[in-house]
């Protein structure tokens, strides 16, 4: 899904960015919010990744991301709890994706 | 309850509505718990100890907290263990009130302010509205066929109060329907889904 919205948003996508933030996502401000969703779940270095994405973003785009983050920490319960299976048709479309960032050992469902 | 008043930025009347509903919610009566039982798995997925003794079985406190603290570590023996022990509805119940507070308590954290305290348990007994008919596939637990939002619907209310903080916190499914959806002023669509692909990733999980 981040594929097809980078594009509609004529983003270059790199999606190796999202195992390695260290790299450029082709996404505005990518480093930032990258930055921000490492340092929260870590932890270490939250004001300054909060002040990244304010100062870069935005007041409003720092909520939206606290409340993707918020969510997402459910959704990954909710499938790690329920064991959800991740539809094959799925598996084959994002093939190439699930490769590149290494998630095969997470297809456990 | 709520009032964000220690908030680095002023937090959308949305989000602050369904925090709201969602800890009346809490702190009501569930399909398989009373509040005070809600109440205690909440605690244990916090590591906050129990307010007062409640006859919450073990196992449950052990799903809550493991599937809080390290969900990647659940899986089908240890949510299929706790089901035979208390069965699928208490089960599905507890899963969904850890999920829900992870979401309450992620977006806190992510702003970095304080965990809003427990609610106070209403009165009254647990409902017993549970969905029948439902069954495994490959699941660990019963659910109808279809995508993530189905998963929880063993206990329905659950299901919806997952449903209603996913809207405000991510995107309602009228705003998904749109790749190019964005919030105005806000993050794009693409900036949204890099913040869930990069928790993903932390969490190993493939959603």
């Amino acid at each position: 899904m981040l594929r097809e919205s980078a594009i509609s948003f004529g983003h270059d996508l790199n999606v190796s960015a999202i195992k390695d933030p260290s790299l450029e996502a082709g996404i505005p401000g990518s480093r930032a919010i990258l930055a921000f969703v490492d340092a929260v779940y870590s932890g270490i270095g939250t004001d300054n990744a909060r002040r990244s994405v304010l100062d870069e973003l935005g007041p409003e785009a720092l909520v939206d991301a606290c409340g993707a983050y918020g969510n997402f920490e459910m959704m990954n319960r909710v499938a790690e709890g329920t064991g959800i299976p991740i539809p094959g048709a799925a598996i084959e479309r994002q093939a190439d994706l699930i490769e590149t960032l290494g998630l095969n050992r997470m297809l456990k469902h | 309850m709520f009032d964000f008043l220690l908030s680095p930025v002023p937090v959308r009347s949305d989000i602050v509505d369904v925090f709201r509903a969602h800890w009346a919610h809490l702190a009501s009566p569930g399909a398989t718990f009373d509040a005070h039982e809600r109440i205690s798995v909440a605690a244990a997925a916090r590591r906050t100890g129990v307010a007062a003794p409640s006859n919450v079985p073990a196992s449950v406190l052990q799903l809550a907290s493991t599937l809080m603290s390290d969900p990647a570590a659940v899986d089908e023996s240890l949510v299929r263990s706790t089901a035979e022990s208390v069965g699928d509805p208490m089960t599905v119940e507890t899963i969904a009130i850890v999920s829900q507070l992870s979401a309450v308590d992620g977006f806190h954290t992510a702003m970095g302010l304080a965990l809003e305290p427990f609610p106070i348990p209403e009165p009254g007994h647990a409902t017993g509205e549970i969905t029948p008919g439902l069954k495994r596939r490959r699941t660990h637990v019963p659910m109808p066929a279809g995508p993530i939002p189905v998963a929880l619907d063993l206990v329905p209310a659950e299901g919806l109060a997952m449903e209603a903080l996913a809207g405000p916190l991510y995107m309602t499914y009228d705003e998904m329907a749109y790749d190019d959806f964005k919030r105005t002023p806000g993050l794009t669509r693409a900036q949204i889904e890099l913040v869930s692909s990069r928790l993903s990733v932390h969490n190993e999980c493939f959603y």
